[in-house]
């Protein structure tokens, strides 16, 4: 089998010098790319297919999973409860794991809405404030190095998925 | 399979910018070898996922000369050139030879990150250093070497699922 070439690579790097808030920015804007560019130029099918035998994830999955992540954390922010969009109280996995009830399409779209309204909403906020969950306070730094390894590390995942189900890598 | 014990160091909630950088981090560094626990020398040396052939103690062997490669050699200009990979054979940290022994590997991980905090500890976020023809801050290598963990830490999390079923975030 000859490997696909991997999708055009429009990611903006983050930036080598500057304050916190840019670095901060910089890295998570560069891992939401990743993650996007990781699901770039694939089918329905190849986005819900468990590419590695041993593991429950696929690239729709952890789209979905993100999207409520981003909400989970950012929102509060915001003075927002993150009310779930892909799981239920009953059903907490279902984010990962119920891929046929929202068309791929959709989901994409609704993670690219979800990220620019927090992108936005989220700026002029101060990295020190604060909020409290459950008798746990987290600060905006925080909360946005947390985003930062959360993709990350989900990006390690989808390296090794999308590797699985086309051939194509890419750091 | 129950995932080892967890004696993480995990990030502080409420901190400065250093000390939330360095904590997250720390976290993946132990997260890295948390990943890595429990496991004989045959499960750390296996490729047990059929499309890539990485290994958990490639991974070790590749973030201690990452580790290395920036703090000491980068930033700090000491004398510290790679360990585990040449400029011949490239891919030897990440891709370790057959009789390649985990347990030295391990050790000489825990050596260079010790020497790294060492090699950065009186240092300011805004100092930059020139890595090829980029100047660079140690803000964004901070910034670096988290998202470089958490990246190889999700190949971690799919490999030892692989040998033994442990999975935990």
């Amino acid at each position: 089998m000859t490997t696909p070439a991997a999708p055009p690579d429009t990611r903006r790097e983050p930036p080598e010098t500057g304050d916190e808030r840019a670095m901060l920015e910089g890295f998570l804007d560069f891992h939401r790319e990743t993650l996007r560019w990781k699901c770039a130029g694939l089918t329905d099918e190849q986005l819900r297919a468990y590419s590695v035998p041993s593991s429950a994830l696929t690239l729709l999955g952890l789209a979905r999973h993100i999207t409520e992540v981003e909400r989970w954390w950012f929102l509060p922010f915001l003075g927002e409860e993150p009310e779930p969009v892909y799981f239920t109280d009953e059903k907490p996995n279902d984010d990962f794991d119920a891929l046929d009830t929202v068309p791929p399409a959709e989901v994409f779209d609704r993670w690219a809405v979800e990220v620019e309204r927090i992108r936005t909403a989220v700026a002029p906020i101060g990295l020190d404030a604060e909020f409290v969950r459950r008798g746990k306070t987290f600060s905006l730094r925080w909360a946005y190095l947390h985003m930062i390894e959360e993709y990350a590390r989900h990006n390690g995942h989808a390296d090794l998925i999308r590797e699985g189900v086309d051939g194509v890598t890419g750091e | 399979m129950t995932a080892p014990p967890d004696r993480r160091r995990f990030p502080p909630e409420i901190a400065g910018e250093r000390a939330t950088l360095q904590g997250y981090l720390d976290y993946h560094r132990d997260t890295l070898m948390w990943k890595c626990a429990g496991l004989t020398p045959d499960q750390l040396r296996a490729r047990p996922l059929p499309t890539t052939n990485l290994s958990l103690l490639g991974l070790v062997r590749h973030l201690a000369d990452v580790e290395r490669g920036w703090f000491r050699r980068r930033v700090a200009g000491e004398d510290a050139p790679p360990i585990f990979y040449t400029e011949a054979e490239p891919d030897l940290d990440i891709d370790p030879p057959a009789d390649a022994d985990p347990e030295a590997d391990l050790a000489v991980w825990r050596s260079e990150v010790a020497a790294c905090d060492r090699a950065v500890a009186g240092r300011d976020l805004d100092d930059t250093f020139v890595s090829r023809t980029d100047t660079l801050s140690l803000r964004w290598l901070y910034g670096h070497m988290i998202e470089e963990y958490a990246r190889h830490n999700g190949h971690a999390d799919l490999i030892r699922e692989a040998i033994d079923g442990a999975t935990g975030e």
